[in-house]
């Protein structure tokens, strides 16, 4: 019995080491202690800016262009091609760019993070940050946490605007069963700026969490090259869980139990 | 400064150097009380039967009534250095051999193993706090350590004097890094203090702590150089974070620091594109930019062919008399103690053996000491 409650045991306890740990980035980032080292913050901003940027962007384009192709023609199944703009508004906003942004950080800038600060560990990098008498985690660890609040919302809101655009696109311009305005006219009656706030904030937990998830397992990474991968793996694993279990938290807490929609009068 | 001088000292080869036989420097093994004798490069007559002791191979074989090997003649599995090596089934009997070495050497029955004052019957070195404690820069008291269940230190005593060059030696996996770990606060003692210049490392807040921190300057195994900056940022980075001076008088000083470590021309390059004896170099140029008091290196000569090691111990030397301070050097390499140590502490089972100036260690009477200073294969130090 002893035996089948130890993974659990080990789960708990790990879950309990990156709560500590979170707490400790965020004392570093929100104690301002981390704007001693506001240069290294920029420049991590700079690598995710122009690391991950791009590629969100193409993400969220190719989405929208998914959403509205498929909106489009299902409305049409159903005789009301005309509000092809409610996929375009729910589907991307509400769901496909927090996923896509949770995927995608979790995939290039959690795994990244990992294999960087891991690597700095196991070859004593670290340590010898330490030794010079700097914070390693504030210099690794908070650094990257506010670099990463000062970038992903404006590359957030921006990947929103991609999608968006890629669903005028295939609805208007590509299938072109619905007029411009007609589109616009059914697209904004089924969101509103609340709306996009509460995108941004599932967006943004999914990042934080990431990060915290992602510097934490570098952070305490052992056992060499070997270890690092393995660091890095568990740190997918668990991002991917926590990616889905805020996207459904946020789901339920903010539309769960209104819609938000112009629809049953 | 690196440059491309060869050996200065013939008493001290550079390792993997093989004297021809009539010139094996070697340690007698006599009856206690005695001094052991040690002699280089002189012929001798051969030992007689009475004052050797048995290789463990010898003892196996005695143990199961063969020939023993004849004496002065080549052991049959290959020649007398390389019979521990060749031995079939060492791990048979390696305990029974060690307690049957130690006996062979003390002239008394070994205790049995695991008995606290056999574990210990090398360790001659004070057991207390030293007169000259208040001098030390770095002193370890009474430090007990332990990862789960496997003691590293184990009631540490020691003392690294001032100004000098110290170093830590041992046999691997005693616990010489956690030593220096210790030193720097990067761990914490289970027992014990640990204080530099004065200062209890345990007991400082992290404030505090980090401002300790910047007294020292340390060479890691490989460098420890950040992969995301080139060298001369890795070597000017305590400058800018640590300082206030400006950019042209960084520049001055990390140049002339890269000048003395022969890397004057290397600073654009990516630490990736540099040898291992280079970023050991890169490494010590950034030890030294804020001038530490106190500069630790860890094992500086593994990885490195003897030629640069020697030439790394020769800066080491240069550096240390241009500046000062005190340097501590962890190794297990004889070759770089007899460049530069001009302190000695040989650390075994997380105690100290035996500590003191350089001269009286190589000259030391614990059996032990002279074994491994001597790096010779009969003696109180087996394979266990």
């Amino acid at each position: 019995m002893r035996r089948y409650l130890a993974a659990p045991g080990d789960w708990i306890a790990a879950l309990g080491d990156i709560a500590k740990f979170a707490a400790r980035d965020f004392g570093e980032v929100f104690g301002l202690r981390v704007f001693r080292f506001f240069g290294e913050a920029l420049r991590q901003a700079g690598v995710l800016i122009l690391g991950s940027t791009i590629v969100f962007w193409s993400l969220a384009f190719i989405l929208g262009l998914q959403c509205g192709i498929e909106g489009a023609y299902f409305n049409r199944s159903v005789g009301a091609p005309a509000y092809a703009g409610v996929f375009s508004a729910w589907c991307d906003l509400r769901e496909i760019m927090p996923y896509a942004f949770g995927y995608m950080m979790s995939a290039k800038v959690g795994t990244g993070l990992v294999a960087e600060i891991g690597a700095m560990r196991i070859t004593d990098e670290i340590d010898a940050l330490e030794v010079m008498g700097i914070s390693s985690m504030t210099f690794l660890c908070a650094t990257r946490l506010l670099a990463a609040f000062m970038v992903l919302p404006f590359m957030y809101i921006a990947a929103v605007g991609a999608g968006f655009f890629a669903s005028y696109l295939a609805v208007v311009q590509q299938i072109g069963e619905v007029s411009s305005g007609g589109f616009f006219l059914i697209f904004w009656m089924f969101q509103n700026p609340p709306d996009l706030l509460y995108s941004l904030i599932k967006g943004m937990v999914m990042a934080t969490v990431i990060v915290i998830v992602g510097t934490y397992y570098g952070y305490t990474a052992s056992g060499g090259p070997v270890g690092v991968g393995t660091a890095t793996a568990k740190s997918m694993v668990l991002n991917t869980v926590m990616v889905h279990l805020v996207g459904m938290l946020g789901t339920q807490i903010f539309w769960g139990a209104n819609p938000r929609a112009p629809i049953g009068g | 400064m690196i440059d491309d001088r060869g050996h200065d000292d013939e008493a001290t080869p550079p390792s993997g150097y093989e004297k021809p036989p009539g010139e094996q420097e070697t340690v007698q093994w006599e009856s206690p009380g005695s001094q052991p004798t040690r002699e280089s490069a002189v012929p001798e007559p051969p030992p007689t039967e009475q004052d050797r002791v048995p290789t463990p191979w010898e003892l196996q074989q005695q143990q199961a009534g063969q020939e023993t090997v004849a004496e002065g003649q080549p052991n049959p599995v290959g020649g007398a250095e390389t019979q521990v090596e060749d031995a079939p089934a060492r791990s048979d009997f390696e305990q029974a051999n060690a307690d049957r070495r130690a006996a062979e050497v003390t002239g008394e029955a070994a205790p049995p193993s695991g008995a606290d004052d056999d574990e210990y019957k090398w360790h001659t070195d004070r057991t207390g706090r030293s007169e000259s404690a208040e001098s030390d820069a770095v002193e370890f008291i009474d430090v007990k350590k332990s990862f789960g269940r496997n003691a590293v230190l184990n009631g540490l005593n020691l003392g690294i004097p001032d100004d000098q060059i110290s170093m830590i030696l041992g046999p691997s996996g005693t616990g010489k890094s956690v030593c220096i770990k210790h030193m720097v606060g990067l761990l914490y003692p289970d027992e014990g203090d640990v204080l530099v210049h004065g200062e209890s490392v345990p007991n400082m807040r992290d404030d505090d702590l980090f401002e300790m921190r910047k007294k020292f300057g340390v060479l890691f195994q490989d460098g420890a150089l950040f992969g995301s900056m080139n060298l001369f940022d890795n070597v000017a980075f305590p400058l800018r974070q640590h300082t206030d001076k400006g950019e042209d008088e960084i520049v001055d000083i990390c140049t002339r620091r890269l000048r003395e470590v022969g890397l004057a021309g290397a600073g654009e390059k990516m630490p990736n594109e540099l040898s291992g004896g280079m970023r050991k170099r890169a490494g010590f140029a950034r030890a030294l930019v804020l001038d530490p008091e106190i500069v630790l290196f860890d094992e500086p000569d593994s990885g490195l062919d003897p030629v640069r090691t020697a030439l790394l111990c020769e800066l080491i030397k240069e550096i240390h008399q241009e500046n000062g301070g005190a340097y501590v050097v962890i190794t297990h390499d004889i070759m770089s103690a007899r460049r530069v140590a001009e302190y000695i502490a040989i650390l075994w089972k997380g105690r100290i053996v035996e500590s003191g100036p350089a001269s009286e260690l190589f000259n030391s009477d614990n059996q032990f000491v002279r074994q491994f200073l001597s790096g010779e294969a009969r003696g109180p130090l087996g394979m266990e």
